[in-house]
């Protein structure tokens, strides 16, 4: 999986500025990490990656990492 | 004999609930920010004392108020609803008294949630086709406001009141004329069941008696896993308008227009575009009403009639997916009045 184009895919999602994201965020910390973006990183799971990731899943990652290990070919 | 929609008709409770107001209450969703996510504006909420028998009536009073049809023309009526002013009677037989349709009039509710539009029309056409009825009304009505907890925002943004109103009736079509109301595909995954459910005041919850799921008693009242409901959505509905095209040799170029359940803009933006569905083919409309559960299709279609986007020998594929988990879709040929 490309690292740079998944942060950049996530900052969209939670509406950041392009480079915010490192890749060791806590997702607490993202203010804009809510039940709206979670729908957004299911989107962008089926629609980029073609996977479908469970909702329960989602919720239960506690930092942007743990968001990438849900997709295939996770680095 | 065909089966057609000749008119619908809808009707919203007064009160409105604008993003304002739920801003105010969750001031960490800002106004911009719900439009922008669920394309709604404002949605209609019915009051203390106003049940979906109400909402119903007042859809239908709509209907006969355009002088094209009247009571005495109606020997079914089909209620769709999942929450009804009683456990029992059902809702179709108080509506049937008060809009005084005449007592030959077979009347009965079906409890299905957004896929319930469809079906409704796949009951009609059945009945209408086998000659068991001429003209069917089918009314969709829910009051889901009333199931919704107050500081729940994920829900009380998205879902608003309201009822409409079909005249299904049938029309000499020459031989082989396709269907007016067809092919239908339905289908159903009751594993996802708790992804969207009230549990409270069902028999289970131990409302009535001490119920073998007394956790349930203390439920809270509408409970939606909306990422689940997402991932169900996006499993089943292209599937379902890939079936829907087979089914009926149409191309994708060949349908007018594709309505879907109207369940926010978000997730309909997404479907519109794995689908490959031009936004020109796309209806939506659900800004000012929200999502209104089996209501939203009948409205958007009301809607285009309206504004004259709808016109007559049209083809058009609607889909309604949710509760349950269930589905239904079927290929319309607008006709009209």
């Amino acid at each position: 999986m490309d690292q740079n184009a998944f942060l950049r895919n996530l900052e969209t999602i939670c509406e950041l500025k392009t480079g915010t994201l490192k890749g060791y965020e806590r997702l607490s910390n993202i203010e804009t990490w809510d039940s709206l973006a979670i729908l957004g990183f299911i989107a962008m799971a089926d629609k980029i990656y073609s996977a479908t990731v469970k909702g329960e899943d989602v919720a239960g990652c506690k930092t942007v990492e743990d968001l990438a290990a849900l997709l295939p070919n996770a680095p | 004999m065909n089966a057609h929609i000749r008119q619908i008709e809808y009707a919203l409770p007064a009160r409105v609930l604008g993003n304002e107001e739920i801003a105010a209450q969750f001031p960490d969703w800002s106004v911009g920010k719900i439009s922008a996510k669920t394309g709604i504006s404002e949605r209609h909420i019915a009051a203390k004392d106003e049940y979906s028998s109400d909402l119903a009536f007042s859809a239908c009073r709509k209907l006969f108020d355009t002088g094209t049809c009247a009571p005495a023309d109606f020997d079914f009526l089909i209620l769709c609803t999942q929450s009804p002013d009683y456990f029992l009677p059902s809702t179709a037989c108080l509506l049937q008294s008060r809009l005084n349709l005449p007592q030959s009039c077979g009347a009965f509710d079906f409890n299905l949630g957004c896929s319930g539009y469809v079906y409704g029309l796949g009951v009609a056409k059945g009945l209408i086709e086998t000659g068991q009825a001429r003209n069917v009304l089918l009314v969709t009505a829910e009051t889901y406001s009333k199931f919704l907890r107050e500081d729940d925002k994920t829900v009380r943004t998205i879902f608003g009141d309201a009822a409409t109103a079909t005249w299904v009736a049938g029309r000499e079509a020459p031989a082989g004329a396709p269907a007016d109301l067809g092919p239908f595909v339905y289908g159903t995954d009751g594993s996802g069941a708790d992804n969207l459910i009230v549990k409270r005041g069902g028999l289970r919850s131990g409302a009535f008696n001490a119920g073998p799921d007394a956790q349930a008693a203390a439920a809270p009242l509408l409970h939606m896993n909306g990422p689940e409901i997402f991932n169900f959505t996006l499993r089943v509905v292209p599937g379902c308008v890939k079936q829907l095209l087979e089914r009926s040799g149409l191309s994708l170029e060949a349908v007018d227009f594709f309505v879907m359940h109207q369940a926010n803009r978000y997730m309909l933006e997404h479907l519109r575009d794995k689908m490959g569905i031009p936004p020109s083919k796309f209806m939506v409309f659900m800004e000012n009403t929200g999502n209104t559960v089996s209501s939203t299709i009948p409205i958007a279609l009301h809607e285009a009639l309206k504004s004259g986007l709808l016109k007559q020998g049209q083809v058009l594929l609607l889909v309604g997916f949710g509760v349950g988990c269930s589905w239904g879709g079927a290929v319309v040929r607008w006709q009209g009045l």
